[in-house]
């Protein structure tokens, strides 16, 4: 189980895990032996809302660092999910298929969208934000945000 | 409150969001155009604010809840209430068994919205007519 920062906006909670890198939209990479693991961050599948759908490039498919990675679409909003790292799909989490919802449900967990093998991961994590770094946007982000609610 | 038994139906109250306003309209379409006699709405309001006989209505008849969210907030009160939820709908669901019907306005759906509404409609007409045809209910 990982450890969580996490702030509170207006009525909304939102988690960062720590033990993870992120992109600057809010996707997480997750070192787990030879590949990464992806997911969308708390704040936003909760900036999403409920996801209906989840559509992931299938296993094969070669990646470049801000590639299309998936589409994920809510009632509210229709969302192009750049991947964080190069290289290429090794799995998908076959729950995206079926139950979409994991990802509200359980973002830094169940929840993960697929695997990669690395091209350049050395490379692609210069350009990621440590968990404190990613917080910090995140936060000035839902705070603009509730700003216009 | 006496006379025949109907089928509640009891929509999310989200105002300012799509999916609120599928749930309404669904239920309006339902109660007034697909099985008028046979249900009646309930607005949720009236749960919250624990109207006695919205409450007394809720015992002596089954209820069909739209949630247009996660937070189920229709059937969660029908429950508290002290009524039966006979059936529950989720908007989202039904969208995706819908995917062509992406609603979006608000105080007028589009044309996916207005579709989507009326597929749940459909499906809450389904079941009226499974509570009717079991007996528990006079049309």
């Amino acid at each position: 189980m990982p450890e969580f920062m996490e702030t509170t906006v207006d009525k909304f909670t939102f988690k960062v895990a720590t033990d993870r890198y992120y992109s600057e939209q809010g996707i997480w990479a997750l070192r787990t032996g030879k590949v990464i693991r992806i997911g969308l961050s708390d704040y936003l599948q909760q900036r999403s809302g409920d996801i209906a759908f989840a559509d992931v490039q299938p296993a094969g498919t070669q990646l470049e660092a801000g590639g299309d990675v998936a589409e994920i679409e809510t009632i509210k909003v229709d969302t192009t999910i750049a991947s964080p790292v190069s290289g290429s799909i090794v799995t998908v989490n076959p729950k995206m298929e079926l139950e979409p919802e994991v990802i509200n449900q359980d973002p830094y967990g169940e929840g993960w969208l697929c695997e990669i093998e690395p091209m350049n991961w050395e490379a692609d994590l210069e350009k990621l934000l440590e968990p404190k770094a990613y917080f910090i946007v995140m936060k000035k982000e839902a705070e603009e945000e509730a700003k216009n609610l | 409150m006496t006379g025949p038994k109907k089928v509640l139906i009891v929509p999310c109250s989200g105002i300012g969001k799509s999916y609120g306003t599928v749930s309404r309209e669904a239920a309006y379409q339902v109660v007034e155009d697909d099985r008028p006699g046979q249900t009646r709405i309930v607005p949720l309001a009236l749960l919250v604010m624990d109207d006695e006989e919205t409450r007394q209505l809720l015992k002596e008849n089954q209820a069909i809840t739209i949630d247009g969210c996660k937070l189920a907030c229709a059937t969660k009160m029908v429950a508290e209430s002290g009524g039966e939820v006979a059936k529950d709908f989720a908007v989202l669901d039904v969208f995706r068994r819908n995917r062509d019907f992406k609603p979006s306005g608000i105080a007028e759906l589009n044309e996916g919205g207005k579709k989507l509404a009326d597929a749940l409609a459909k499906e809450i007409d389904t079941e009226v007519d499974n509570l009717i045809r079991k007996g528990g209910q006079d049309a």
